[in-house]
């Protein structure tokens, strides 16, 4: 009779446990190669984003409160200095009073024109990929701020990433220097064209055929061409040219204009159908 | 008890190591705690805890690492019961034999990562950074002993079992005695 139990038990764990095993291989397969969350990722992205945006506040006011208190280290030799600079500047400061007043006018009036053609929406990273291997970056905007898969992400520099995933109040940039990101070129000067790729720190240009003309220091926008990213937005310039390779395209490198090392704040650019696959 | 403890500390890794962590400056680098924990996982917890817990953080970090998913649980997976493997042959829980387990193991994953993106979008050129992954093995290196150390008795603390298990073995004071 025991040994019935027992062997009843056992039969029991390891239904119990085949059972576990097949459903966790279901997911596993169900989900490999897959870009889409889900909801249990989406779930996990508003809770574990929710939290980092708690630590980001965090390590910012410590930063801020650092930051302070080195800065009082030297203030009174700083201090001096800038009694002596202010004086200077208060002079030249009437002068260019005049010339801010314009420029306030005019940046108002650029800043209305963008707006009506592309809204634009502030987000604040609040957590970066920590894979070597990837380059991506969760924000504090999410779709119920009506960010879409496929939404390009620039700042005032050039052109950052793209939207790939969203929950209600969080989304997942892919940066466009990660290797699996691709973007339609232009090269400014000769209006030569180019999948401009992810290379890790910087970008590459290709399918730029020999016989075209890039030199060093040649600047590339987004060509707008596929509607995803508005046109004439900086991508970077050309820091390296390579002709001698073989087939018939050139080896272009990008340095990139937007500097991804210091990225806080991003503009994501609300289109209405971005087009993300 | 001990689950939900270990659940939630490589959670709070994992947010540290994508907000605070991420601060500090590249040259320095900067240490993938959540790795470590995996490891961790590999060689001190039983088979089922474990591979629940490998497989739920290859999950979540689906979500904020990497364009594709299901990458993190296949590989946190396959090196978890490679380190169970290697944790019922060896004498892997001795200090001195962790530090060439963990840089072996960084170099598994990294390599897995590489060649799975390879396979999966063969049109992206992924590049493999030596400066970076031989400064990552070092930084794990040094700091995989005290940090499963802190783990071992934080498991040890909330498990009741171990705890009494760890008081017994203590008390023997041989190490080699062979158990009646």
């Amino acid at each position: 009779m025991r040994k019935k139990n027992k062997r009843a038990k056992q039969i029991r764990i390891f239904l119990f446990f085949g059972l576990l095993l097949a459903l966790f291989i279901i997911l596993i397969v169900s989900t490999v190669g897959s870009k889409e969350f889900n909801a249990p990722h989406k779930l996990a992205l508003e809770v574990i984003g929710t939290a980092q945006y708690g630590m980001t506040r965090i390590s910012g006011s410590f930063r801020n409160g650092w930051q302070n208190y080195t800065a009082l280290i030297n203030v009174r030799e700083e201090n001096v200095r800038l009694r002596e600079e202010l004086r200077k500047h208060k002079a030249i400061n009437n002068e260019y009073r005049e010339a801010v007043a314009i420029n306030v006018r005019l940046s108002k009036l650029l800043e209305m024109k963008e707006t009506i053609q592309t809204p634009t929406l502030t987000a604040e990273i609040i957590g970066v990929d920590p894979s070597q291997w990837f380059k991506t970056v969760i924000i504090n905007r999410g779709s119920s701020d009506g960010i879409k898969d496929g939404m390009p992400a620039v700042t005032s520099e050039g052109v950052v990433g793209q939207v790939t995933n969203t929950s209600p109040h969080f989304a997942k940039i892919l940066l466009a220097t990660d290797p699996n990101s691709a973007l339609d070129g232009l090269i400014q000067e000769t209006r030569v064209r180019g999948v401009v790729k992810g290379g890790g720190a910087g970008f590459h240009m290709e399918y730029v055929l020999k016989n075209n003309e890039v030199t060093k220091g040649d600047r590339i926008v987004t060509s707008g061409i596929g509607d995803i990213f508005p046109k004439g937005i900086p991508i970077g310039t050309v820091s390296k040219v390579e002709k001698s390779g073989r087939g018939m395209f050139q080896e272009i490198e990008i340095e990139p204009a937007a500097d991804f090392s210091q990225l806080e704040y991003l503009l994501i650019v609300m289109k209405k159908d971005p087009l993300a696959k | 008890m001990v689950l939900s403890i270990l659940f939630l500390s490589g959670t709070l890794l994992l947010i540290l190591q994508t907000t605070l962590l991420n601060s500090l400056p590249e040259w320095f680098g900067r240490p993938n705690l959540s790795f470590l924990f995996i490891v961790f996982l590999g060689t001190y917890l039983d088979i089922y805890k474990g591979a629940v817990l490998a497989l739920l953080f290859g999950l979540i970090m689906d979500i904020f690492s990497g364009v594709f998913l299901g990458l993190h649980p296949v590989i946190y997976l396959g090196l978890f019961f490679f380190l169970q493997f290697l944790s019922r042959q060896l004498t892997v829980k001795e200090s001195i034999h962790q530090i060439p387990l963990v840089a072996l193991s960084y170099l598994f994953t990294a390599s897995s990562i590489f060649i799975f993106t390879s396979i999966l979008t063969p049109e992206s050129r992924l590049y493999w950074a030596w400066g970076n992954e031989i400064l990552q093995v070092l930084i794990l290196s040094i700091i995989c002993i005290p940090f499963f150390n802190f783990f071992h008795w934080l498991t040890t603390v909330f498990d009741s079992t171990k705890a009494n298990n760890h008081y017994r073995r203590q008390k023997t004071g041989n190490r080699y005695r062979i158990q009646q």
